[in-house]
């Protein structure tokens, strides 16, 4: 690829990227204002139904809620060029601020989820296929599958039955303890959600390669390899693993907002003070300049990673890169 | 042939390398089938199985562990667990299938015109289809609901539905371009054949064996949906009964330690997920293995 092909390589993946974000945030936008639910409730609380029709119209004039959608949409965009993304309804604060005090939370529990469902998975996959149809094979098989049918939240609330109320060694809810916060203590809040977080997708990826190192395994390179005399561990982590890596990384590329948004369910039921349960709160609340800040910065992950991704496949595979014509 | 033609360097397979594993997952999930079709048929003579009324609340007999009047225990409410489950499992699989025919449907409807569209709609369409993904479905289950009003069974398929279709239809939009250039689309087309009729007879069996197996995982992902929306309290009331919402108690119940409230409601739902799990992988590893060379 010559330099100005790659220029305007990139300058096309950047066009499409604001371009799926303002959609994005336009959609968002409409179907929050259109949806039922008065948003004066949601700023001044039970007080609305007390208000003179006066008082009322005054309120909506200073939240800017009398013009048509549309306008206050474009009102919006503009402050959010400026990084004024409104404030939040229901906590009185910046929603940059009351994100910023919350992204930490889910970034750990994502993150190190994350790396663990990356590198169990990879071993996983690899243990059932070394031994495909015996024995570890299959109970691995057996057991994954069955964890793969528990819904999270029940699986939730078996651990917090047993290790927190009939056995009392963990803590049920939250991120640290009152008055707390200590690195001990945090990690100790953290078992239980990051238990959930890495069962809860584990197995999909760890059949995932469990079945391309099979595929690769029957493909002809290997009876050459071992026709050769190469000895199997090196066939099978010097030749088919290395084939299978590539893939790999682009699906856990895609699948980074997968195991975010399931952190979601998780941070609700151990009450985690994270992005998941902001969302589920301004939901509820009709918190809608939160939720719109939330909803794009999910966008903004889930279109990067599947540009990421989209890059990993093209280095590797120059097929797939048929937009982008030599001259 | 082989006797007339011999092929040079050939080699030598034998006779059926895959029987063995045919026996194992190529057989048909008869354990799977007969539990599932034990618990449909369970639900749906609900009325027989279980005397006591599902709803009524007995205020004397409240948090009961199982005993030989009330087989699963009550609940925090005093509702006879045994009867609420055979009850609320119609419910749930309703739930689960409904919203699947949904699904399904528009999967097949928007993969078969993205396929069959020129490039820039198919983009277009594609790129719609991950616009939609990017929402954490469960926002924007809780997005289309406030839109609905308050849930109710057809509402709550209806949003489970409209918010699970994309993977199918990303499926069915490659498998569509794989073949919407073969002779016997281009045939039935000159012969005056409409998009519906085309799709229906000349492409669908084409896909179809391709999305059962994810039709069947959809009809898995709608019950889970829908017990995750009852039990964080935004899908169905705690009044109507399904096996999401009677788990919805199970914060008074972690409270109280009564884990009756909790496990057996849970188990039936993990039992029923297992099953069509069971069914959908028969149903995608029925193609042959092939023998494998390490």
């Amino acid at each position: 690829m010559s330099k100005h092909n790659r220029i305007r390589y990139f300058c096309r993946k950047f066009l499409t990227f604001t371009v799926s974000i303002f959609l994005l945030s336009f959609l968002v936008f409409y179907i929050s204002r259109l949806a039922p639910g008065d948003q004066l409730v949601s700023y001044y609380g039970d007080r609305v139904e007390k208000m003179s029709p006066k008082e009322r119209e005054w309120a909506e004039e200073r939240l800017g809620l009398k013009d048509s959608i549309t306008s206050q949409y474009f009102r919006w965009l503009g402050g959010a060029v400026q990084g004024d993304f409104g404030i939040s309804y229901k906590y009185k604060m910046d929603v940059t601020e009351v994100i910023a005090g919350r992204i930490g939370n889910t970034l750990i529990l994502g993150g190190i989820g994350f790396l663990l469902i990356f590198i169990l998975a990879l071993l996983l996959g690899i243990l059932c296929a070394w031994y495909e149809d015996k024995w570890p094979d299959k109970i691995i098989c057996k057991a994954g599958t069955v964890t793969s049918c528990i819904p999270e939240f029940w699986l939730s609330l078996l651990l917090i039955l047993i290790f927190s109320v009939w056995l009392h060694l963990l803590p049920s809810s939250g991120a640290y303890s009152v008055g707390g916060g200590g690195f001990a203590d945090r990690a100790v809040h953290l078992i239980l959600p990051l238990t959930i977080v890495v069962t809860g997708h584990l197995w999909y990826y760890a059949y995932m390669i469990r079945n391309k190192l099979l595929e690769e395994v029957r493909a002809d390179y290997v009876l050459l390899a071992k026709s050769k005399g190469l000895a199997k561990r090196s066939i099978m982590f010097r030749h088919c693993l290395r084939n299978v890596i590539p893939s790999y990384l682009s699906i856990m590329a895609i699948s980074v907002p997968h195991v975010l948004g399931g952190t979601y369910i998780v941070e609700t039921v151990f009450s985690y003070p994270g992005i998941g349960t902001l969302s589920y709160e301004s939901a509820r609340y009709k918190d809608y300049n939160l939720l719109m800040v939330l909803c794009l910065l999910t966008g903004i992950v889930v279109i990067c990673s599947n540009t990421v991704a989209q890059m990993i496949n093209e280095r590797i595979d120059p097929r797939i890169r048929a937009e982008v014509k030599e001259p | 042939m082989s006797k007339q033609f011999e092929i040079v360097g050939a080699r030598q397979l034998p006779d059926n390398p895959s029987r063995k594993s045919e026996k194992r997952c190529g057989g048909k999930p008869l354990f799977s089938a007969i539990i599932l079709g034990a618990i449909v048929a369970g639900c749906l003579c609900a009325g027989w199985i279980a005397g006591k009324d599902p709803s009524y609340l007995d205020l004397q007999h409240y948090n009961l562990p199982p005993d030989k009047e009330f087989l699963f225990g009550t609940d925090t409410m005093g509702r006879d667990i045994f009867s609420m489950i055979w009850h609320g499992g119609r419910l749930s699989l309703v739930i689960g299938a409904l919203s699947t025919l949904i699904s399904t449907v528009i999967a097949v409807i928007f993969g078969a015109v993205s396929g069959s569209a020129p490039a820039w709609l198919d983009g277009l369409l594609m790129r719609l289809a991950d616009i939609i993904l990017s929402v954490p479905s469960l926002l924007l289950v809780i997005f289309l609901q406030a839109f609905l009003g308050k849930a109710n069974v057809l509402t709550i398929s209806m949003v489970i539905g409209v918010t699970g279709w994309m993977s199918i239809a990303k499926v069915v939009r490659t498998e569509v371009r794989q073949i919407r250039g073969s002779e016997f689309v281009l045939v039935s087309k000159c012969m005056g054949g409409g998009f519906f009729h085309v799709l229906w007879k000349h492409l669908a069996p084409n896909f179809m064996a391709s999305i059962m197996f994810m039709v069947v995982m959809n009809v898995r992902s709608a019950i889970v949906a829908e017990s995750t929306l009852s039990f964080m309290g935004i899908g169905l009331p705690v009044e109507v009964i399904t096996w999401g919402s009677m788990l919805s108690l199970a914060e008074k119940a972690l409270l109280t330690g009564s884990w009756w409230v909790i496990l057996i409601p849970g188990l039936f739902l993990i039992v029923t997920l297992m099953c069509l799990t069971n069914i959908g992988n028969y149903l995608r590893e029925s193609g042959n293995r092939r023998c494998r060379n390490l």
